[in-house]
Parts: C-alpha cells; structure tokens; sequence
C-alpha cells in the first residue's frame, strides 16, 4: 500500500512536471480531492455495524417495565427506544430454533406481549445455549414495537444482538 | 367400551389440534435488492410472525420492517428513510392469504407438497394481489412453509432515487421461511 502510494505520488510528480506551475497547485488540489472523496466513498460502502457487545448501551431496563411502557403508549416508547442499543434484562421464557439460528424471547405471560432477539452470528453459540427460566441480559439494537393482529399483542424486536456478560 | 369412548376421543383431540391455527415468531424473510452496481441492498429479518392454518389453508405474516439487519450501517439508514421503505410511516409489511391447493396437501403425513397461494400483500402502505407458488414440508408435528418470488417496487410506491440510479433492483427477491 505504501509503495501504491508513493508509486501515485511519483506519478503525479511526472505528469505535472513539465506543466505551468500555476496550474500544478491547482491540479495537485483536485488530485487530492478525488483522492479523499475516493477513499470517503470506499470507506462508506466497506463499512459494517461493529459488535454489538463492545457498544456503549443508551439505556438499560427491566423486560417487564419495557413491555409495559410499549403497552401503555407504543408510539411514545418507540421514539425513546427505536435504533437505540438497549441492554434488557429478564428470564428466558422462550428459545425459538428457526433454520441455523435461535430467537430469544421474555415474555408477558398475563399479556402475551413479549420481546424476542435475534442475534449477530458470532453470538450465536452463547444464544443457542441458554435455557428456559435463565436470567439473563441481552444487549441489541431494538427496532421497536407493533401491534400484532395475528399475535393480538404487542411484539418489540431487537436485531444484531449479543448476550452480555 | 371405555377403549371405544377413548379411542374417539382421542380421534376427535387430534383433529381439534390440526384446526388449531400453528403460529410462529421466528419465521424468516430476506430480500436481495442487490444490482451489477451495488451488492449491499439485502438483508434478513428473522423475528417475522407467521400463522398458518391448516384446516382452511389460511395463512398470514406480519413483518416489522425496522428489524431487517444489514450488513451496511448506511444502507440500512435508507432502506428506513422516506425515500424507500419509509418505515416510521409504514412500520410493518403484511401478506395475508390462502393455499388454493390445500386438498393436495397432507399435514398429516410425511413429506414436501406444492403449494399455490393466493392474497394480498401490503407493503409501503400499498395492498397488491399476488400469487405465487412455494413448498409446505411436514415433518412430524413440524410444518415448514417456503416461498421465493419477486415483487416490483414500482407496484408499490417505492421509487427512492437509489432505485432510479440502478443501485437498488427494482425487482428484488424475496425469500420466505416458516417454521411452525
């Protein structure tokens, strides 16, 4: 990468060599313009979303006093929570095997209402071996809540999830 | 007689638990949106709620649009912006439909059956009849359903610019799957 560089740098040297030093400078600018906006746009489409487990959680709450604020006032809990990271902590009421992967849910049992996570692939193994009735805490970015006519309950997803420890 | 009076209650318990609808909370849609110019337009959302019921052969998912995960931090941002999926508006996409050839399926027996699905799907706050074909498999008590087929965006109001720049196919693939 650093003999690229030079090599460009010698390259930009030679063909600027025998031109107007007024316009060198000009053209030397734009050269490292379309360099920077190059590497922005590289640097743009090459990104990922970094582990969940080494970010810093916006909020921390109880699975049942989460359930219970969508419940009271879904659209109010959504703009506090939604494309936030949350840490949720609660009992493992439910593991749902689907294909490869594994869901986690804490459940409402009076309601119904629940929140289920699914999980980045790297925390999958420590998902998978959870068990039914576990306290736990599961950090994710939470997508929000939604009525559901098929459920007849409040459902509040998390996705890219991990277990935190 | 008690074996008779048993046996036929027995008979009558199964069939109540095969006109019970199945549901799920984990069933699984992806979409590829991806063209010759950008291979970053797909993701997959695995918390999707799935109903199907097998004496009438309705069936039914609920999608919170939000928990698609992609890869891409930027991406996801537009496929939730107005200028796509719009999401804070529209915040789940809904099918709701039937197998029309429920009588060649058999839930009670072993194996992977055709099946042909009329209804409506309700995407971007836009409902569209569709049809398409997947595969129902039963297996045991399990009953998985399968379906990959494509939509046009355009049939439902979606026409962000990254769609006319040829970024963002403008027939991407769906693929679904439900395990009840």
């Amino acid at each position: 990468m650093r003999f690229q560089c030079l090599n460009m740098v010698y390259l930009l040297y030679m063909l600027t060599t025998n031109i107007n030093p007024r316009y060198k400078k000009w053209l030397i600018a734009l050269f490292v313009l379309l360099l920077a906006g190059g590497a922005a746009i590289w640097w743009i489409f090459t990104e990922k979303f970094t582990d969940t487990a080494a970010v810093k959680a916006d909020h921390t709450v109880n699975a049942m006093d989460f359930i219970k604020e969508f419940k009271t006032d879904l659209a109010l809990a959504n703009k506090k929570y939604t494309e936030k990271i949350i840490v949720v902590n609660g009992t493992v009421s439910e593991i749902k095997y689907a294909d490869t992967t594994a869901n986690i849910i804490m459940a409402d049992t009076a309601s119904g209402a629940y929140v289920i996570f699914a999980f980045q692939q790297q925390h999958l193994a420590a998902a998978k071996a959870l068990k039914v009735g576990e306290t736990v805490s599961i950090k994710g970015s939470c997508s929000g809540g939604t009525y559901s006519e098929i459920l007849e309950t409040q459902s509040i997803s998390f996705k890219r999830c991990a277990v935190n420890k | 007689m008690k074996s008779t009076i048993l046996s036929l209650a027995l008979i009558l318990a199964t069939g109540l638990a095969f006109a019970q609808k199945k549901t799920t909370t984990s069933a699984i849609v992806s979409f590829d949106a991806t063209t010759s110019l950008d291979q970053l337009p797909k993701a997959e959302n695995k918390t999707v709620i799935a109903a199907l019921d097998p004496k009438s052969g309705n069936i039914a998912f609920e999608v919170n649009i939000k928990n698609f995960a992609f890869s891409n931090p930027r991406i996801q941002e537009h496929f939730n912006n107005a200028g796509w999926m719009h999401s804070d508006k529209y915040p789940t996409a809904v099918f709701k439909g039937s197998i029309i050839n429920l009588s060649s399926i058999k839930f009670t027996k072993d194996g992977t059956y055709p099946a042909e699905v009329n209804g409506d799907m309700t995407i971007h706050g836009v409902t569209q009849a569709v049809k398409t074909t997947g595969s129902i498999t039963v297996k045991g008590k399990e009953i998985t359903a399968n379906a990959e087929f494509s939509i046009k965006l355009s049939d439902y109001a979606v026409d962000g610019s990254a769609v006319g720049a040829g970024k963002v196919s403008k027939e991407p693939k769906i693929t679904v799957t439900a395990v009840f």
